[in-house]
């Protein structure tokens, strides 16, 4: 993740509580979503970021995950997100943000 | 309610992916507040 998006995080997470906060990934390959998920639970795994060493175990989910996916306009999914999912690997995409946010998230939906 | 009524979203898309702002429409009616929406891309 870009330094400047760890900082929006970092920033978004002590202003409005990491409790109230949720990420969404909208990752094209589940090594980068995993990644990413991570990065705002366990803290940047790549030690160069805001977020190096800082646990924040935010929410996080990838955009096709059904907690995500039924909270969504319908209509604007068929419009926006339905082609990329028929393109990309929704459930290994959902899987492998899923094993992240078990393993390293303090807050869940 | 919906499950997320009163979050506060970080949506962190991607170019090659689903974008920030594809996100950003879906979500926009689902109670809660987006906060920021980005789409990184890997080149």
């Amino acid at each position: 993740m870009d330094l400047e998006n760890q900082q929006r995080v970092k920033d978004a997470a002590e202003k409005y509580g990491p409790e109230n906060v949720v990420v969404v990934l909208g990752s094209s390959d589940a090594e980068g979503a995993e990644i990413y998920a991570e990065t705002v639970t366990k803290g940047d795994p790549t030690f160069a970021g805001p977020l190096a060493g800082v646990p924040l175990g935010l929410a996080v989910y990838h955009i096709f995950e059904e907690e995500i996916r039924q909270e969504a306009d319908p209509a604007k999914w068929e419009e926006q997100i339905a082609m990329m999912e028929m393109v990309l690997d929704p459930d290994a995409l959902a899987q492998a943000v899923k094993r992240m946010r078990e393993e390293g998230s303090k807050y869940t939906l | 309610m919906g499950k997320l009524e009163g979050k506060k979203l970080l949506l962190l898309g991607e170019r090659d992916g689903v974008a920030g702002p594809a996100m950003e429409e879906v979500l926009r009616d689902s109670g809660a507040e987006i906060v920021f929406s980005a789409t990184e891309c890997f080149v």
